[in-house]
């Protein structure tokens, strides 16, 4: 069978805050193409992987970047020993074969690979190939999945409005501090203890946000700061390390933070 | 009518007078503290520094009034705990006023009454701070160095309760203090109630009244040191002398005057609608004399406001030597020269543009491949280069290299590698020497300008190259004929310099400044004044959509690099110790007006 490496045996662990896994089923029913906003690790791609496990359907996952154009997605002309072959790029094999296709971080992508999305999420659900003057229609088990950070990106470097305007959106913030300390506790096998203190540090740096500091830290960054501690490193050296240091250079802010997070051991 | 506690400012007077080791400046610390305080509590606060030489009657004011925190100008190491720890120690008790406490009417209250209540709501507010930041125990308790004793004394016994409601492991066998204790902490529950201190203040006042010792509330100070007078718990009869808000409110006011702000623009289009003007002022005296053509505001820190059209600049000619001085100090190293050319042209800042005939790609191109299918199909070997691909090449950026020719510039730099020593100006000449070719190769907009300054009256402002000019024999003479004289009047130089580049119709506009180090001039004492000035002109320009950025020649120590990194921000500023360095250093300032 195709994609059978993009299967998801085993279930993902996601906590849900709120009625987001319902919501994207019926999504799903109706096929909508469907928007995952939200900071950086907090969660996004965990869902989408938790939710195409639940459906049981394969999962592309794309992470965009500035150099990516339309060939990154559709495919590209190879050369070999005769002469061109074709190459299906990721969104062709999610279209062809049946995939939720999850484009990550889809803003960061150039113009030409956003609109090309156009006509798959719209009634037609079609996706042309220009190139091989090829229309592929979309296989009924398709679903478009794109993740983007609102806070992130500069005005310049939004999605435009008739892209927007196809989708439905899940806003993903960091989850309560209960749930979030129950999730880094999960994740990196700390006491809840420790991943209240953890999250509570976290919850300072988001302080920042935006005041010295471009993005507070993810729940990832606290899962990171837990598996240090979990491997016995004192919860201020792995803040430290997980924390302080990847998010800023500004010696300033540095030791804003630091004495913050002394502050809460 | 109630008396007023003591001024804090004569509390951190004798702060300072105790100490001295270590001091640190309100400013130092400033953003830092900013940061900490909005961490904890998610809160910006406005903070002012508070005067220890109470010179400044607006400074006068308790630690909290209005909604605004004050802090002394300047703190020293204290107690084995170094200054930041003391400032940072202050804050977060004040923050926890803010937080915590309710003002309360002092009408009628005695001075012994309020300063215990003030005691008992100082540790009522920092256990509740407490209770969500356990670790702020650790900054503030070593402070809390009261010891106990027999003397009776009414200051000491305070000094040994505040110590004993926050140092759980302190023995104090005085009643009082044992008394004090009991009465907090059996109150645990009720510590939410801002009304809990007024309670066990007013029990513990009287007992003290009793044991008949006095309190000279005019010498009294709150202690320990970073705790703030409680001024700003109660309501008191008299206004305060100044309104609240009084912070950002003069600023606008002054700006609205007519001032001598408004002048530069007449200076400035006279000067520009004859040029002859600068190359041959009036006064034939002096060849280098030159015209004013501008007025710029200076900020003053001290004062929290702009100084409205303060500093005049004087554009003056720039007298060539030979253009062989400049050419044969590119000649001296071809290989630098090319090194840094490509350096240059490597370097994008604009939209993409399409390639073809490339050997990678993301896409094919395909006249390329039908030529090479054919090739084959004739048994000749295909060129490879088959793909098409896109790339940013145009560069949409202008450079204005402002050069800092103050006398400090002829000093010689010993070069750590060993090499002849040379001086910072030599060094700057060189740098832009290898720059200006790359960018003239590369066909970038750039100009070359260069200050020094004489007084706020006269911050002299050389032309060696103008955005339209092309980089010639007379303005390689120019840069050759730059000579060291005068001083650093930084901030008023960079606003003439956003100004020359503001119009340049470029995606990027970019000021480099070259110097080797810190601003000063004749007429400005205070050290400070200039470095906060400068650090606003560049804030200034940023918001003008103009970067700064400034490469620091000759200094090495890392101490010589705080104060730039002040005024620049730290990823703005680059240390080049030696010039064989400025390679390996552009790709650095290349990356951070990219990234
Ligand atoms: N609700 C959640 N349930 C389970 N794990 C979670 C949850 N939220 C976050 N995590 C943990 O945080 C990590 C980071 O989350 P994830 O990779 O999904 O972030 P993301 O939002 O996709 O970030 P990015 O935008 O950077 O891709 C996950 O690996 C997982 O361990
Ligand atoms: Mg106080």
């Amino acid at each position: 069978m195709e994609l059978r490496e993009y299967r998801i045996e085993r279930e993902p662990y996601y906590r849900a805050s709120g009625d987001e896994v319902a919501l994207f089923e019926a999504a799903y029913a109706s096929r909508m193409p469907v928007m995952l906003k939200g900071p950086t690790g907090c969660g996004k791609t965990r869902f989408i992987e938790h939710m195409a496990w639940r459906l049981g359907k394969p999962l592309i996952t794309v992470a965009c970047n500035e150099d990516m154009t339309a060939a990154d997605l559709v495919g590209r002309h190879l050369l070999d020993a005769e002469g061109t072959v074709w190459h299906d790029g990721p969104l062709t094999r999610a279209v062809r074969h049946g995939a939720i296709c999850y484009l990550d971080e889809i803003v960061e992508a150039r113009q030409d690979a956003t609109v090309i999305i156009h006509p798959l999420t719209d009634e037609r659900r079609l996706l042309p190939i220009e190139k091989r003057n090829e229309l592929v229609v979309a296989h009924p088990d398709f679903q478009l999945v794109i993740a983007y950070n609102p806070g992130y990106q500069s005005v310049v470097k939004d999605l435009k409005e008739s892209t927007k305007q196809r989708f439905g959106a899940l806003d993903f913030t960091y989850p309560p501090a209960s749930v979030e300390a129950e999730i880094v506790a999960h994740e990196a096998g700390v006491e809840p203890t420790v991943a209240r203190r953890l999250v509570q540090i976290g919850e300072r740096s988001r302080n920042l946000r935006g005041r010295g500091l471009d993005e507070g830290a993810s729940t990832r960054m606290l899962i990171h700061a837990g598996r240090l501690a979990a491997r016995g490193v004192a919860l201020e050296a792995a803040c430290r390390m997980a924390l302080v240091l990847p998010l800023t250079d500004d010696a300033d802010v540095r030791d804003a933070l630091s004495a913050a997070i002394t502050a809460c051991l | 009518m109630s008396e007023v506690p003591p001024r804090p400012e004569e509390a951190y007077a004798r702060i300072r007078a105790e100490g001295g080791a270590g001091e640190l400046h309100f400013s130092d610390v400033e953003r830092q503290l900013r940061h900490f305080l909005t961490a904890l509590w998610g809160r910006d606060v406005p903070m002012r520094a508070l005067s220890a030489g109470g010179d400044a009657p607006e400074a006068r004011r308790s630690g909290f009034d209005g909604g605004v925190i004050r802090l002394p100008d300047a703190l020293p190491a204290l107690a084995g705990q170094p200054a930041e720890a003391l400032f940072r120690a202050s804050l977060a008790h004040l923050a926890a006023h803010l937080i915590f406490s309710r003002r309360q009417l002092a009408r009628g209250l005695k001075p012994l009454l309020m300063a215990v209540v003030g005691l008992v709501e100082d540790a009522r507010v920092e256990h509740l701070a407490m209770r969500a930041f356990p670790g702020l125990r650790r900054l503030w308790l070593p402070f809390h160095v009261a010891e106990p004793s027999g003397a009776l004394i009414a200051a000491d016994l305070m000094e040994r309760l505040s110590r004993a409601l926050i140092d759980p492991g302190y023995e104090d066998a005085n009643h009082w203090v044992a008394k004090g204790r009991a009465l907090f902490f059996d109150g645990k529950d009720q510590w939410e109630d801002p009304d809990f201190s007024l309670r066990v203040g007013g029990l513990l006042a009287g007992d003290l009244g009793k044991m008949r010792v006095g309190l000279n509330h005019k010498t009294y100070l709150v202690e320990p040191a970073y705790r703030d007078d409680n001024g700003g718990l109660w309501e008191f009869d008299t206004p305060p002398q100044v309104p609240p808000d009084d912070h950002d409110l003069p600023l606008e006011a002054m700006r609205a005057e007519p001032s001598e702000g408004q002048e530069p623009d007449e200076f400035d289009g006279a000067a520009r609608n004859d040029p002859a003007a600068a190359s041959a002022p009036a006064g034939e005296a002096d060849p280098e004399a030159g015209v004013p053509v501008a007025r710029y505001p200076e900020w003053d820190y001290r004062i929290g406001l702009q100084r409205p059209g303060f500093a005049r600049v004087v554009e003056c000619p720039a007298p060539p030597s030979s253009p062989a001085l400049i050419d044969g100090l590119l000649a001296r190293d071809p290989g630098m020269v090319r090194r840094v050319a490509r350096l240059v042209r490597a370097a994008k800042f604009s939209r993409p543009e399409r390639l073809r005939r490339q050997a990678e790609g993301e896409t094919l191109d395909l006249d390329a491949c039908v030529e090479a299918a054919v090739e084959r199909r004739l048994g000749h070997a295909p060129d490879p280069r088959v793909h098409a691909a896109t790339r940013r090449r145009f560069r949409d950026l202008s450079v204005l290299v402002l050069l800092d020719v103050s006398q400090s510039t002829n000093d010689p730099v010993s070069d750590p590698a060993g090499g002849a020593p040379t001086t910072v100006l030599a060094l700057e000449r060189h740098a832009t020497a290898l720059l200006a070719a790359a960018m003239a190769e590369a066909g970038d907009r750039f100009a070359v300008h260069a200050f020094c300054s004489n007084g706020r009256e006269e911050v002299r402002y050389q032309r060696v190259k103008d955005f339209g000019d092309p980089y010639d024999n007379a303005a390689k003479a120019r840069l050759g004929g730059l000579r060291g004289r005068y001083s650093t009047r930084m901030g008023t130089a960079l606003r003439h310099a956003g100004r020359q580049i503001a119009g340049q119709p470029t995606h990027r506009r970019l000021v480099l400044l070259i110097t080797d180090g810190e601003p000063s001039d004749i007429d400005s004492g205070d050290r400070r004044y200039l470095i906060e000035d400068t650090r606003k002109a560049v804030g200034e320009l940023a918001g003008a959509g103009v970067d700064v950025f400034c490469v620091r020649l000759g200094g090495t120590s890392a101490a010589d690099a705080r104060d730039p990194a002040r005024i620049f921000g730290g990823r703005n500023v680059l240390t080049v110790e030696r010039l064989e360095r400025l390679p390996d250093m552009l790709p650095q300032l290349y990356f951070r007006l990219t990234a």
